[in-house]
């Protein structure tokens, strides 16, 4: 109970914080953030679209743990909360892709410029949406638990490589990429201890709200189940 | 002194918090009613026998 009204403070400071704090040259208060060349007043959906990539790569991990757990014990419990942790994996992902497009916009002139940060989570959206299609064209549910975990473990390990190492190796127009001279590396030295502080809180924040949204997800699949097998079995 | 409705006006983005704020608030007390929900069934569940 203490944590949810936790939460239901901290995501309403980080809201505040991130959209009301202003961005001005030389900061000279506690709640005033730094200008950061190439970015400007854009900087603020730092807080808000780097925590649904964030939670996008902590979904599709948990997914994978319990996708290996699932091999090893074939509980289908274990194939429920992988696949509940897939499904929010993948509407942040869209979430991220969205507003990195809104963004993309007014930073860099159009909603999408194949950029190769656009093009990996692109890519991301394929794989993990092709394992949903994987999951609904097979009936047995043993069968479909045992498929989607193979296929969940090989997909996660081009996670690593499409969020992290592809978009940072490749010249491209996103913060951070390999010939990024404006924005560079922001959440070391661009930013400024208060607004590091906003974006640790903001992804702390996301990452209750996730755990809170997966545990409500999967116990109403688990549900779901006993329900269906209570029903078949009188 | 300007009034509250004119600072609004001319800081347009205090108006996108108050926006974000309202819609944060509604989502947090869904949730919170989901899990609420969900612990109820949760109970009914643990009682019956067929609960395995």
């Amino acid at each position: 109970m203490a944590w949810k009204i936790f939460l239901f403070l901290l995501l309403s400071f980080v809201s505040v914080a991130g959209i009301a704090f202003p961005i001005v040259e030389n900061p000279t208060h506690w709640y005033e953030f730094p200008l950061i060349k190439g970015l400007e007043q854009n900087a603020k959906i730092i807080f808000f679209h780097v925590p649904t990539a964030w939670l996008t790569v902590v979904a599709f991990l948990m997914s994978t743990i319990f996708s290996i757990r699932y091999l090893a014990r074939k509980n289908l419990n274990d194939d429920a909360k992988s696949y509940a942790a897939a499904q929010l994996g993948i509407i942040f992902c869209i979430l991220a892709t969205i507003t990195g497009a809104v963004w993309a916009k007014f930073a860099w002139g159009s909603y999408w410029s194949w950029d190769p940060r656009q093009t990996s989570i692109f890519a991301l959206l394929l794989i993990y949406g092709a394992w949903f299609a994987l999951r609904s064209s097979i009936e047995s549910e043993e069968k479909r638990a045992t498929l989607s975990a193979v296929y969940s473990i090989i997909a996660f390990l081009t996670v690593p490589f499409f969020i992290f190492i592809m978009p940072r190796i490749m010249k491209g127009l996103h913060p951070g990429s390999a010939d990024d001279t404006n924005a560079g590396p922001i959440v070391n030295f661009k930013m400024n201890g208060n607004m590091q502080l906003i974006f640790f809180l903001s992804l702390t924040a996301f990452t209750i709200l996730y755990f809170w949204m997966w545990n409500l997800g999967y116990k109403s699949l688990i549900f779901k189940d006993k329900i269906n097998k209570i029903y078949t079995k009188g | 002194m300007e009034s509250l409705y004119q600072f609004l006006q001319n800081n347009a983005i205090y108006i996108v918090m108050i926006i974000v704020l309202i819609v944060w608030t509604g989502i947090f007390f869904y949730l919170f009613n989901l899990d609420k929900r969900i612990k109820n069934v949760e109970k009914e569940f643990k009682n019956s026998k067929d609960w395995q």
